[in-house]
Formats: C-alpha cells, structure tokens, sequence
C-alpha cells in the first residue's frame, strides 16, 4: 500500500504533466483545473504516507536492474516530510498561477514543466539510488531552464542558459564524485552504504554539486539572475523545488547515509556561513525587489546546510524543519512579490512606495512570511533557525552561531527595508488604482502566511515527524556522536 | 491539576481576548471596549489569584528532544503575573478615552492582550527554548504597538525591533553556550561561576545583554526617546515604563541567583556597576536637557534601568532586593507621570514646554498626581521612591568602589529632581499659554489610574515594609546569604543615615541647578537646563548626542550598509564577473579558435589527429 502510495506520488505529477496538453485540447479552463488537481493529489497521498512512517516506519522499495542501477525507492519521514513540503507548497503555486499567469502565452508548456517540475522532485526524494537521483535531478534541472527562461526575451534566454550551465556542471561534477564511490563500494544503492566513509575527493565533488543547486557561494549567482522568471517560477525554485534538492541530497547522502573525513565536518559549516552572509550582504545593497528575496533565500539556505552539517540532532531536527518553514515563508514572500509586480508592473522599490493603504491583505501576509524568515516567534522561521544556531553552539561552534545570529539582524534589516520601501514609506509613489489580486492569489498567500504562523503556533506536529527524521539520520551515528561528545 | 491548568489559561486567555477584540468590527467600539474590559478584569483576577497560588506545574510534550512546553509558577514570577494584569487593567481604563478616536485602536488592544500572554509565558517558562518562544515573541506586539502611532511611527517600530532583536539574539547565544556548559536547556540548573570559567563569563554577558537591552539600558536606549514621539503615550507607559523594566530585571535577577553565582566586588559585578552608574549619569543629563515632557520621561526611565543594574550589579542582598523594589517602584511612578502626560496631551494637544504652562488651576487632580509621581521619582522621602533608592545606594556603598558608584547615583539625583522641577514648572505654573484657556481637568477614566499610581506612591512608602515583605523578601527565600538581611527596612524609613541625608542635599542641589538656569535663561523653567546644555565640554557632547553620533542604531546601520557594499561589490559581484566575463569569454574565445581550426581541409584534420596521437603516445610512455 505504501509502495504505491510512494509510486504515485512521483508517478501522478510526472504522468499528470503529460496530459496537460490533451487538457489544454479540451479549454484552457481544463488545462487550469487538471494542473491543480495533480499538484494537489501529489500532495495529499505524500501526506498519505505520514501514519506509516510517524511511528518510524521505513520501507524500501526496490526492483532490480543490471550493474547496481537498482531502482530503489525509500520511504521514511525525512522522504515524505521532503515531499509533503515540497508538493504542497507546489500544488499551492500551481492554485496561485491559475490568476497570475492567465493572460501569459505558452500556458501549456508552463503547467507541463510545473508537474514534471514537482514530479522530478518527488523522484529525487524518494529514490535511494544514486544514478536515478542523478537523473531526476537533471531533469529539474531542465525544467527550470525552460520555466525560467518563459518570457522568451534573448537576455532572460541568457539568464536561463546560466542557471542550466552552472547546475549542470555542478550536477556532472557530482556525478564524478557518485562514480568515485561506485569505485570504491561497487553500488549505487544509499541503503547499502550507510556509515560507509567517503573519500574527500569524492565528498568536494558532490559538495559542487549540491551547492550549484542550492546556490550556494562561489556558485549562487545564478540564481538572483532567475528572477527575470515569472515570480510562481521563482517561488517554486526559491521554496519549493529547486534549491531544496542541494539541500535534500545533503542532508540524505552525507547525513542519513555516508559519514565524511572529519575536516569536513570544519569546513563546510565556514563554506555555508559565508556564503550566507555575503548574500544577505548583496541583499542589503540590492533594490530589484525579487533579486532581494533571492539573495535571502541564497542567505537562508545556508542556515540549512550549518544545521545538517552540525551533525547533531538539534542541528538536523532545526535544518529538517527550516526546509518547511523557509518554504512556506519565502513562497508567500514571492507570491506577495508578484502581485506587487503585477500590479505595478515594477520591481525596483526605490519606485514604490505606500501599497499598504491599497494592498493591505498582501502587505501583512508579506510581513508575517517576513518575520518566520527572519525567525521571530511565534512564526514557524523561529524553531528551525534556533535549533540550528543551537546546534552550531552544541557542536562548539560559537563563533559560526553567534554570525549566524548577526546574519538574522541583517535578515531582519533588508526585509524590513524592502516592506517599508514597498508598503509604507512615500505614499507620493502610491497609485489608488491599484487594488488586490484576484482571489485565488490571495487565498494562497494568506495559506502560506497563515501556515507560517499556525506552523509555529503548533510546531509540534512537524517536530513529531522531524523528530523521527532526526533519529533515523542518527542512528548510525550514535557512537560517532557519543566520540564527539555531542 | 486545576492550578496547573491556570497556568496555561494565564497565557491562552489573554490570546482569546486578543482574538476577539480584532474580530470585533471597528464600527462598534463600545462593544470592543467592553470585551477590553472584561478581558482586562479577568485577567486582573487571575493575576491575583496566581499571585495567591505561588506554587503550580504544568508539563506538556512539546518538540521533543526533551523540550517540553513547561510552565512553573513560584513568588516571582507570580509576582510579575499579577503586577503585569494590574498595569494591563489600568491602561485598558485609560485607553477608553485616549485612544477613542483612533483609526487603529482595535489593533492596539489585541497587541494589549497579546503582550500581556507572552509576558506571562515568557515568566512562567520553565525551560530556555519556552522563554525564549515568548521572549521573542513580544518584538512582534513592540513593533506592532509602535508602528500603530505617527506617520513616522514604523521608523521607531523598526529601530526598536532591531535594537531589541539585536539584544534577543545575544541571550539566545548566551543560553546557547549554557547549555553548552550545562547540558541541559530545562530550568533549574546549577549556576556556574562566571569568575573562573570563561565560557560561563560569555554566556553571563551575552544573556545580561539581552536582560539589560530589554530593560532599556545605554546604549541599546535610543529607540525609547525616539518612541516617546511616535508612539501612543499609553503604549509608553505599557510597554517601555513597565513591561521591558519588569521582564529586563526579572531576567537580570534571575541571571544573578539563579544560573551564574555574580559575588560582590567580582570584575563582572564591577563591570555591571559601572554600566549602571554610567547609564545613569549619562541618561539622567540627556534628560535634563530635553523640551519634550514624553522625552524627558523616556530617558529619565534610562536613567532609573541604571539604578536597578547599579543595586542588583552590587551583588549584595540589599543591593539586589533594592534593584528589584526599585523596579516594582519605578513602574508605579514612571507609569503615573507617563499617564499625567498623555492626560495633559489629551486635553492641550502638545508635550512641549515652551507650548504649555499654568495649568495647575486647570487640571488640578493631574497637577497633583504629578508632583506625588514625581517627587517620589526623585527619590523623596516618604514616598516610594526613596526606599528603593536607599537600598540601591546601600548596597553600591557595601562594595569596593562604593564612594563612586554613590556619587554617580547622586549625580542622578540631582539632575532628576532639577529635571521634575523643570517640567513641573513649564507645564503647571509660570506664564500660562493663551491657547489653551480653555483646557479643563481629563475625564475619570484617564484620571482614575493616575489617582490609583498616585497613591500607590504614598502607600508603598510610608508602608514601605508591605511591599518589602510581602514581594520582594520572599524572592529571595531560599537563597544563602539573604536571610541576614531580611532586616531590608532597617535602612528604609530610618531618613536620619548619612546616604539619605546626602541624597536629601542633592535634592536640594537640584533646585538651585534649576533655579540658576531659570534665573540666566529669562525665568524660563523651559530654558532652565541652557546652563548645563551650554557648559564647556558638555556643549559638545550634547551637540554629538544630538546628531546621533553615540546612537548604536543609526551609527550601527552604516556598518552594515558599508558592510553590504564591501560583500557585494567585493564578493558577489567578483564571483558573478568570473561567469559573466571570465569564463564566458574563455569559451567564446576558444570557441572561435576551435571553429577556425575547423575549416573542412581533410589534411587539417589529419594533422590534428595525428598531432592528438602523438600528445597520447608522449602521455603513455611518461607515465609507463
């Protein structure tokens, strides 16, 4: 049961992309209404799989294939809490592009790299092999080369190819650190490899990797650029799909199953931690209101790799749950952003000014999705960022935590400069005309601004199921982390 | 059980309200104001009959990780509890008319409400992560409290929820490294020695940082001035005059005894003595210098935060018992002379001196209530404030540097009494302003709490030993070293010790400051502080001070904006020239040397392929 509920959670989305143009055939409307009853039906049977594995279930589906390429599927909670995160903060873009991006040209090709988009994705997360990781994750890859690149104009094709080649080459690089274990272990196959060392070598190659996509320093530029993309394109890449997936493999190959060279427990979390604060640097300095949001996302992306690379459970459990919380929040924060764009057809906020007066309902949700990012209770932002600073100081990291925390006062000054360059400030800029979106599109920002809140409010739902995640991740690793005096 | 459950009720009741007072439509203002009042009532109640239980637990699973949604009720916090319900009912009163006819006064008493669950979280939290959760969680209600007042107001909302952030942040470091240290997040834990182990002297100073910033203390200040113009007076009083004190010296206090063992004459007691004595001297000298009444009193509680570091810092029992009276007194006056100010705001429309004078005929029962708040605020025997002082005083003379510590807490004295007379005289005598003859006495409601502060200052010092005894003694039950000295009053109503005498004297030294700036400046108790803002030296740092130099905010953004521009520019940007420029080009350049050699000639081709053949074989044969 819980094999096809895993099945169907890839094969709905990848499938359901498909038939996007039959529905396209029938109207428009269809095409609409069929694109978010998939993304919504993924979501649901990911969640279908949660009292399986609540009570630390996990299962492992696998079909032989020839020379190790297995086809392996894992279900346990850090695959299905991925999901769930991922597909439901998915399905609710796909709700909001119904009214966003209406009037656009090429709507079928838009729906269709969406779902395969989310389906990718729910590859990537369940598969436990390493080649279909690989191959799913190229295909994202493809993906958010054609949705970024969908106004077609040459410089936004540029920026597009951009973002393809350093993913690409991050991903080819990785798979040279994958072939770099196959030669030393003669699988493919995570499960089978659990608390195997990994050569260092093989530990930068995929580091390359993960970080091209999760845009992190020296290769994150990629992404503020990404924002000539429709803003559902780049809430999807910012929050639900693509960046998660450097973040995801990290926290599934070097966490859940390979233990690393100790010197990389060192290095990487001085890696993230700049990379963090140069980006909510550029954020500081930055007025193109969606390349803001993308430096921060580059800027809180790093909190996730600090907490996973802790190798702690508080560290782990904070890093597991700030993939929710940052999604849910920076989703809203783009969303807000794009009907702010939509409306005033600018992004620049030295030019805008006042909305709050007529767009009151996008200015709140903003400042709530604001506030969890930044980590302020009682939002969700809060938890998952406490528990990775804590796990930073547990693993005697004080200086990293305590920049950490500073990197949440700058978090905390650049969105708040944008909210009050955007929503207060010079109400001269404003333009009375201008009113709210259609209802879908607040309804989904509501839905994420609200889920923020009401994620923090009752974090202990997530935490039962991060929880189970964290111990399953560190099972292997009790006696290494009882050596470390963790 | 039943008293466990209260626990949570203290906290989820006042959410209710909040709830329903923002559901509650802003065309029916009677309603809302009804659902204020009861909620406040209630609250009120169960802050009383917390205050009676002291003792109750509640232990509810949480986010695992043995972190619990532990709740403890013991003196203190119940203590606080109750104090905090006291002020939330006086203020809801006072609020039904001063902020009847404002636009946003439906978000104002939800962020009432609000702030009020997460104070009694924030006290009754048993473990870090929980009092953190509700620590924090008041940035949102500070901000939301401040941006609802002038235009200008989301400027302040925002200088102070970074300040306070900035603050927050630090403690959550420091209980970070306590944890550390101590492997254990739940309250209690044995307090470390900050004197011998230098990890617990950080973990002491960052949490201090966050203790004393919400409190207010130099220089994570500026943001109160700042707020005294934007925000709504009732929100001053509420939040900067009672809750930050009441929360900021809790924590200082529970610092102090409970996780890190401070002793008297310790580098960390002597450098807490000096940031109270310096807070208070540089405060209480901003303070004088100020034309604006919400201002003056808003450095003015600056000041006091200082007398409480400067008591508590002292590291002796009656030091600490006095810092905290004091903190009990100073919400009391500070709180009354702020609602004499918005009751003189609410019927002349302006806080500025030069604008106000002789309305002492016209609004009498606020002239009264004043003077009590404010001689008591000076520290005047009998009333309240003289008690707490004395006991500060004490303890500083207990220490090493004792003689120093006194004098800058008389320095304080002296200013305070010159800066209450100064605002005394601007708004209730001298030459009484045409434009506001027509200005008549509040109406019960705004004056009705003042009256109640009013007297709470008389009855808390000449019956100082209720207070002492019934809340601030039993603090420290328990603890080694205190019940020696559970004598307090011995050094209270006793006017005739020389601290007292020579704190007397300053009083006195205050008048003739004034008196003398008044006499040079045209008998202008407005301009009575020219003397001091115009002496040598002095000029000078006035002049700095206001141009925002010592300003930790505005100086503290232009770090990070030349920080923002150093990474950008000398990071990101660079790396984002290797794609553009560097690596781009170098394809674009081989690309074209390539296509060039690629020229359909077959000999070309051949000459390449026996060229790369060649370059293998020499590749082989030097590796074999």
């Amino acid at each position: 049961m819980n094999e096809s509920f895993a099945s169907l959670v890839i094969l709905v989305p990848i499938i359901g992309a498909f038939t996007i143009p039959l529905f396209a055939k029938i109207s428009p409307r269809m095409r609409v209404l069929a694109a978010t009853i998939i993304a919504f039906a993924t979501s649901l049977l990911a969640m279908a799989l949660i009292p399986f594995v609540i009570g630390g279930n996990e299962f492992i589906l696998r079909k032989p294939l020839i020379l190790g390429f297995d086809f392996v599927l894992i279900i346990d909670a850090l695959s299905v809490f991925m999901s769930i995160a991922a597909s439901f903060i998915g399905a609710l873009i796909v709700l909001y592009s119904a009214g966003y991006i209406s009037h656009e040209e090429n709507q079928t090709e838009y729906y269709f790299m969406v779902l395969l988009f989310i389906g990718s994705m729910m590859g990537l997360v369940y598969s436990a092999n390493l080649i279909f990781m690989y191959i799913f994750w190229e295909i994202t890859a493809i993906c958010s080369w054609r949705l970024i690149g969908f106004y077609r104009l040459k410089e936004f094709v540029v920026k597009a190819n951009k973002a393809f080649l350093i993913t690409f080459l991050g991903a080819v690089v990785m798979l040279l650190g994958f072939i770099l274990i196959y030669s030393q272990t003669n699988s493919f196959d995570l499960t089978e490899m659990r608390g195997v060392m990994v050569p260092g070598m093989a530990v930068l190659l995929i580091l390359i990797g993960m970080f091209s996509k999760s845009a992190t320093l020296p290769l994150h530029t990629w992404l503020p650029d990404a924002g000539i993309a429709p803003s559902t394109v780049t809430s999807l890449l910012h929050a639900a799909v693509l960046v998660k997936i450097g973040v995801y493999a990290y926290a599934r190959i070097f966490c859940w199953t390979f233990q690393l060279p100790d010197m990389w427990y060192q290095v990487i979390p001085v890696i993230v931690i700049i990379s963090s604060l140069v980006a909510a640097g550029a954020a500081l300095v930055e007025t193109d209101l969606k390349r803001i949001l993308a430096y921060s996302t580059v800027s809180q992306i790093g909190y996730i790799f600090l907490g996973l690379s802790t190798m702690n459970p508080i560290g782990i459990a904070g890093a597991i749950l700030f993939l929710l919380m940052h999604g849910l929040a920076k989703g809203g924060l783009f969303l807000c952003a794009g009907i702010v764009e939509h409306n005033t057809h600018k992004r620049d906020i030295r030019e805008l000014g006042g909305l709050i007066k007529t767009m009151p309902i996008t200015a709140i949700c903003f400042l709530i999705c604001a506030l969890s990012v930044i980590g302020i209770p009682p939002f969700g932002g809060f938890f998952s960022k406490f528990m990775v600073i804590m796990g930073a100081v547990k693993a005697g990291q004080f200086w990293i935590a305590g920049l950490g925390l500073f990197i949440a006062v700058l978090t905390a000054v650049y969105l708040f400069r944008v909210f009050n360059m955007v929503f207060l400030g010079d109400y001269s800029k404003l333009d009375i005309t201008i009113k709210e979106k259609t209802k879908s599109m607040l309804f989904v920002v509501i839905v994420l601004a609200g889920c923020s809140l009401l994620a923090g409010i009752f974090v202990s739902y997530p935490m039962k199921l991060v929880n189970v995640a964290t111990s399953e991740i560190t099972s292997w690793l009790t006696p290494w982390l009882t050596a470390q005096h963790y | 059980m039943a008293n466990s459950t209260t626990l949570l009720i203290s906290i989820l009741l006042p959410v209710a309200f909040a709830v329903i007072v923002f559901l509650t439509p802003s065309k029916l203002r009677l309603l809302r104001d009804a659902f204020s009042f009861i909620g406040a009532s209630i609250v009120l109640c169960l802050g009383f009959y917390l205050f009676g239980v002291k003792n109750a637990e509640l232990n509810i699973p949480w986010l695992g990780m043995d972190i619990n949604f532990d709740l403890r009720l013991y003196h203190f916090n119940s203590l606080i509890i109750m104090a905090v319900s006291v002020f939330l009912f006086l203020i809801t009163i006072y609020s039904f008319v001063k902020m009847k006819e404002h636009s946003r006064a439906r978000e104002y008493y939800t962020y009432l409400f609000l702030t009020t669950a997460f104070v009694n979280g924030a006290v009754l939290a048993n473990n870090f992560v929980l009092m953190v959760f509700f620590w924090e969680s008041l940035l949102v209600t500070l901000y939301g409290l401040i941006v609802i007042g002038n235009k200008e107001a989301y400027k302040t909302a925002l200088k102070s929820f970074i300040l306070v952030g900035l603050c927050d942040f630090c403690m959550i470091l420091g209980i970070g490294i306590l944890w550390y240290l101590t492997g254990s997040l739940n309250l209690p834990i044995s307090p470390l020695e900050p004197d011998t182990n230098g990890l617990a002297a950080l973990s002491c100073v960052l949490m201090l940082i966050g203790a004393l910033g919400k409190a207010g203390v130099m220089p994570f200040h500026t943001w109160i001035p700042d707020a005294a113009i934007d925000a709504p007076v009732t929100v001053m009083v509420f939040i900067t005059a009672v809750l930050d004190k009441i929360l900021g010296i809790y924590l200082f206090v529970r610092i102090s005894l409970d996780f890190f063992v401070i002793t008297m004459n310790s580098p960390l007691s002597m450098f807490l003595m000096i940031l109270g004595a310096l807070t208070i001297v540089f405060a209480i000298f901003m303070t004088f210098v100020q034309n604006n009444f919400k201002k003056m009193l808003a450095y003015q509680g600056v000041s006091e935060v200082g007398y409480m570091i400067l008591g508590i810092g002292s590291a002796t029992p009656i030091g600490i018992a006095g810092g905290v009276l004091y903190m009990l007194n100073q919400t009391i006056f500070k709180s009354g002379l702020f609602l004499s100010a918005g009751s003189i705001e609410h019927r002349t429309g302006t806080m500025d001196f030069d604008k106000l004078g002789g309305l002492r005929n016209k609004m009498p029962l606020t002239m009264i209530c004043f003077v009590i708040c404010a001689v008591a605020c000076c520290g005047l025997w009998p009333f309240n404030g003289f008690v707490s002082e004395e006991m500060v005083l004490h303890g500083a003379m207990e220490t090493s540097g004792g003689i120093i510590f006194m004098i800058a807490g008389w320095v304080g004295v002296i200013f305070m009494g010159a800066s209450m007379i100064k605002a005394g005289n601007s708004i209730f005598w001298g030459k009484e302003n045409k434009e506001l003859s027509k200005v008549k006495e509040s109406e019960l409601l705004i004056t009705l709490p003042i009256v109640v502060l009013a007297l709470l200052c008389i009855v808390f010092g000449i019956y100082n030993y209720f207070p002492i005894v019934t809340f601030v003694e039993p603090i420290f039950f328990g603890y080694a070293g205190f019940f020696e000295h559970s004598g307090f009053t011995a050094h209270t109503l006793n006017f005739f010790n020389p601290v007292a005498i020579t704190s007397f004297i300053c009083l006195l030294l205050g008048v003739v400051v004034y008196r003398y700036g008044w006499a040079k400046n045209n008998k202008s108790a407005a301009l009575s502080s020219e003397a001091v803002r115009n002496f040598p030296v002095l000029k000078n740092i006035y002049n700095l001070a206001e141009a925002k130099i010592f300003d930790i905010y505005d100086q503290g953004l232009k770090f990070l904006k030349a920080l923002g521009y150093i990474l950008y520019y000398g990071v990101d940007r660079v790396v984002d020239f290797m794609y553009e420029k560097i690596i781009a080009g170098t394809v674009r350049v081989v690309g074209a040397i390539l296509r060039f050699a690629h020229n359909g000639y077959y000999a070309n081709y051949l000459a390449w392929c026996i060229g790369g053949l060649i370059i293998i074989v020499a590749i082989i044969s030097l590796l074999s």
